[in-house]
């Protein structure tokens, strides 16, 4: 019995290590191969064509309601490290998703008035988002509320930026890695789900890899002097979908239809 | 062998169970997700539009008078995502349908997340369906 486990051993690890080696391939085949492979083009960039969907499942799937990773169930929001200006602004938030989640009465700028769910918050609905590709830009464009950004590649930023909803953003790529820089933000959009508040002094860094051809990782990283003590990051995973896309604006008049037809029914005591 | 494959799938099972409950999806803050009924009724309205399709059911409650109950799903691109369309259902058409209903006691329910979709069956006929 034991003569015989050894033999399987032997063969097993021969199998492992002596496989007889491959046929010669060219340098440019095998090269390409592995790129496509990697989700990068022929030119070491990071190609990033496709339709990509939030994972929401699985160990590494669990829906992302807060970008600080400490607290990765949004259990405990108020432990961000908020600066007294923001915990301010946040201890009268009525949000949809973290310990304080609440629907009656909702102040969470989305769901009251349609604003846009800015940078970096649009990333935490499941919805796709998609990569245009030129030299000179890099456009995102997300299903949900159907907006796009342009990312100046390869750019500085301006020196005095406007204050806008999605911020002023200039990008490069940094191996496998697409890097996104983004500041010029108003102040009138959530941070996350949970109702985290943040300055017009936010900058924001994204970075965009494969870890494989089917799997795209977001890494988000807050930076806002005004509102946080230290920057605080986190990730999570987009897989290549299959669509399709649809449209889902967020138009005023349905949300208000919406909300008074259903959301308010579950937030009082009906009628009797 | 067979009792740790045993501990090991309680545990994930048990794993599982506490992730539903702590990462509370959309709109499933005023749903009892723990608690699944049936409705048995008529389809009087099919609301397919952002930011959630919502069913309104005509069903009889357990004294025997008509309510019309609320149903929320997902938003429609979610819902096409899992097979249905705009035609799915139409005023008029029967319909048994299970749902998650709200904790206040109101007529209104949740049969749909991007996660799951519940039991619908429209004219005799099961709609897709999803689980987590």
């Amino acid at each position: 019995m034991r003569f015989q486990t050894a033999v399987c051993a032997v063969a097993f690890l021969g199998a492992l290590g002596f496989a007889p080696s491959l046929p010669a391939q060219t340098a440019s085949n095998s090269e390409e191969a592995k790129n496509q492979k990697a989700g990068l083009t022929s030119g070491g960039k990071p190609d990033l064509s496709g339709l990509w969907d939030p994972d929401f499942r699985g160990p590494e799937g669990m829906r992302l309601n807060t970008w600080d990773s400490s607290d990765p169930f949004a259990a405990h929001p108020e432990r961000a490290p908020m600066t007294p200006w923001a915990a301010e602004k946040f201890k009268d938030v009525r949000p949809p998703f973290g310990a304080m989640q609440t629907f009656d009465n909702t102040n969470d700028p989305v769901q009251r008035y349609c604003d846009p769910p800015g940078i970096p918050r649009i990333y935490m609905y499941p919805w796709t988002i998609q990569f245009i590709q030129t030299p000179t830009t890099v456009y995102i464009l997300y299903e949900y509320t159907k907006v796009w950004r342009a990312v100046a590649m390869n750019s500085e930023h301006s020196k005095d930026p406007d204050s806008t909803w999605m911020g002023e953003s200039v990008g490069k790529y940094e191996g496998d890695t697409l890097v996104i820089d983004t500041i010029g933000f108003n102040d009138k959009t959530w941070l996350d789900q949970t109702g985290h508040p943040h300055s017009e002094a936010l900058h924001v860094i994204e970075r965009f890899r494969h870890l494989d051809h089917e799997r795209l990782e977001l890494s988000v990283t807050i930076d806002d002097p005004k509102a946080y003590t230290k920057t605080f990051s986190a990730t999570k995973l987009y897989k290549l979908s299959p669509g399709p896309v649809g449209e889902t604006l967020c138009a005023y008049s349905e949300m208000k239809d919406f909300q008074e037809k259903v959301v308010d029914k579950t937030q009082t005591a009906p009628a009797k | 062998m067979k009792r740790k494959l045993l501990i090991v799938l309680t545990a994930c099972a048990c794993l599982a169970m506490f992730s539903g409950i702590v990462l509370a999806h959309h709109g499933v803050a005023g749903y009892d997700l723990t608690k699944t009924i049936t409705l048995h009724g008529t389809v009087a309205k099919f609301d397919w539009s952002n930011p959630h399709v919502v069913v309104f059911v005509d069903a009889k409650n357990d004294s025997g008078e008509m309510q019309q109950w609320t149903i929320e799903f997902a938003a429609p691109i979610h819902m096409v995502r899992a097979g249905w369309t705009k035609n799915a259902m139409k005023a008029g058409d029967e319909i048994t349908i299970d749902t998650h209903p709200s904790r206040n006691g109101a007529s209104v329910g949740i049969s749909s997340t991007i996660t799951f979709i519940l039991k619908v069956v429209v004219n005799g006929q099961a709609l897709p369906g999803r689980s987590d």
